[in-house]
């Protein structure tokens, strides 16, 4: 709109508003970016420092607290947890989605919009009140403390978010496509595996986005599904840094740094898909 | 149906078969069991056996239970009603197109990519009564002493409240593209009538996502009454259970191997939850609350 309003002189009232604007535009990007701004430069600094002067800079810049981090809370085996439990969550979430949205954008059969309805309502659902029975259904089944328990369920908590997403990127996909293959011989697994699924690979991406940041962010039911370090994640990891006998509050820094690059570089890359996948209104929850 | 469709029916079955496994396993299931166990006497490993509503008896005299209930409310109310006008105002300022905005859009969402792990214990750092910024800059402002924030009952429930509301990245995203799709002609015509800036935001604009202000604020209400991870990370409910949620005490129940007051604790909370969203799509429109919010 009017871009060049403010340079048609001087105008008090506007300038008021400019200012205004410009203020709280600045407030907010201070609050999402400062706080982290701070982590990362006091993850550079000893413990000693941080309470002596919590807005110093780093006297030189040391990577002891990242070499700390790593050894005390076994780093590498915490992030290599939650990579497994990601990616496999991930994948298994996509298996899910794409078959159930191939035939729920495809196929006309009874009680279809229903079960569509009904499984995108799930996210109108509480999951921390499922606590009890997830817990129950991990340790009756023999999961418990181990990572598929965790892939199982993240999997299974985002599937009303992708079965959204990727059913309404599949409905766009024009029929044509398909009658033409069928016309070529294509079989109903082949319409699926050479045309529908190449197609939606953006709606995959989306999807697969948001569960990859969901499970590799999830703590709740890593807690609860696990205790000893050879199934805990990064997240569950940062929380162990302050039971330990001393707080090593600059080395806990550390470690949530590294915990945090994932997540921020796939929001670095595919931020289009994200916020477009946010403001096609199928993902509201 | 046709013979085509016919021939393809065993494969639609097998398509489904994944989704319907899972969605039963992680939903369906957990809701029958929660609601079976809710009503029972049970510690976890052993017996179970029925007490009708002997849990929500408990529950609805346990005053740290009616206390954690009232904290949810006070979370459901800041949530809908400070975040979500926070999050109007910058998605108004940033619909105007200013220089930088679709970067600002960006980096607003950055922190709800950020694990709540992290986010917690960057600010129970800021919050410290020793090292933290925030007694930090209050002192250099000359505003008071250090105050230890999370330690305190009479701040600690806002302390926490006021660093979840002013995170608005998700909302904001929701509303902005909501302001963009109104069409331009609207604020032209109204230009050329004369009408100022701040007279088409609140004639033409807030009218115009009326619909989508009522999901967010529905939306954020919802997340308030269910709200745990934050406030278990930096206080675990405390001090003397001034931050508790429902969440909160369904955790510390289970924990103390309580599990039918747990599961009682999940339905209140389901109940609860589901309760506000219909309330507050009452008020504020009349569509309907499952298709909008899972649509």
């Amino acid at each position: 709109m009017s871009k060049n309003r403010a340079e048609k002189g001087f105008n008090p009232k506007a300038a008021a508003f400019g200012f205004m604007k410009w203020f709280t535009l600045l407030f907010f990007l201070a609050i999402a970016i400062l706080p982290f701004l701070w982590l990362v430069v006091n993850s550079f600094r000893t413990n000693l420092e941080l309470e002596t002067a919590p807005f110093g800079f780093p006297a030189r810049l040391s990577f002891e607290n990242y070499r700390n981090a790593a050894v005390t809370a076994d780093l590498a085996r915490l992030l290599l947890n939650s990579v497994i439990v990601a990616a496999g969550s991930v994948i298994l979430n996509l298996v899910i989605a794409s078959m159930a949205g191939f035939i729920l954008s495809r196929e006309k059969f009874r009680g279809r919009d229903a079960i569509f309805t009904i499984v995108t309502a799930g996210v109108l659902i509480p999951i921390i009140s499922f606590m009890v029975p997830y817990f129950w259904m991990v340790t009756t089944f023999g999961l418990y403390d181990k990572l598929v328990s965790l892939i199982f369920t993240y999997a299974a908590i985002n599937i009303p978010v992708s079965v959204s997403l990727i059913t309404t990127f599949m409905r766009a996909i024009p029929k044509e496509l398909e009658e033409a293959a069928t016309i070529d011989g294509c079989g109903f697994n082949q319409r699926f595996a050479k045309i529908i699924f190449p197609l939606s690979r953006s709606g995959l991406a989306t999807a697969g986005t948001f569960c990859f940041i969901y499970a590799w962010n999830e703590f709740v039911m890593a807690m609860l599904f696990t205790s000893s370090v050879k199934s805990r994640t990064i997240q569950l990891g940062i929380r162990f840094f302050t039971s330990q006998f001393i707080t090593d509050n600059t080395g806990m820094f550390a470690a949530i740094v590294l915990s945090i690059i994932p997540s921020v570089l796939v929001y670095v890359i595919l931020h289009d898909k994200i916020i477009s996948g946010l403001t096609a209104g199928a993902v509201k929850g | 149906m046709t013979k085509k469709k016919g021939a393809n029916h065993p494969w639609i079955i097998v398509y489904m078969l994944p989704l319907a496994v899972f969605f039963t396993a992680f939903f369906i299931f957990p809701l029958v069991f929660n609601v079976s166990t809710s009503m029972m006497k049970w510690k976890g490993g052993g017996e179970m056996t029925w007490n009708n509503f002997a849990n929500y008896g408990k529950l609805f005299q346990d005053d740290t239970f009616l206390l954690s209930m009232k904290n949810n409310v006070i979370w459901a109310l800041s949530q809908g009603f400070i975040q979500i006008p926070l999050a109007t105002i910058v998605a108004l300022i940033l619909a105007r197109n200013p220089r930088g905005w679709k970067l600002m859009r960006t980096i607003y969402f950055l922190p709800n990519v950020i694990s709540t792990v992290a986010i917690a214990k960057v600010w129970t750092a800021l919050y410290n009564p020793q090292f933290g910024v925030i007694n930090g800059i209050l002192k250099s402002l000359g505003l008071g002493g250090a105050r230890n924030w999370l330690g305190d009952m009479s701040t600690a429930l806002p302390a926490i409240i006021l660093m979840t509301v002013i995170y608005i990245g998700y909302f904001m995203i929701i509303i902005l593209a909501s302001i963009m799709n109104i069409p331009k002609e609207l604020y032209e015509a109204a230009e050329i009538d004369g009408a100022t800036k701040m007279q088409q935001e609140f004639r033409i604009t807030i009218p115009m996502i009326r619909g989508t202000l009522a999901t967010a604020i529905t939306l954020a209400m919802a997340y308030g009454m269910r709200h745990f991870e934050t406030t278990y990370l930096m206080t675990g409910g405390g001090p003397a259970y001034s931050t508790s949620t429902m969440g909160i005490a369904l955790y510390l129940k289970m924990d103390a191997l309580r599990y039918g007051e747990a599961s009682a604790a999940g339905i209140i909370l389901i109940l609860l939850g589901t309760l506000v969203i219909v309330a507050i799509r009452r008020a504020l429109g009349k569509s309907d609350p499952m298709t909008e919010a899972a649509q």
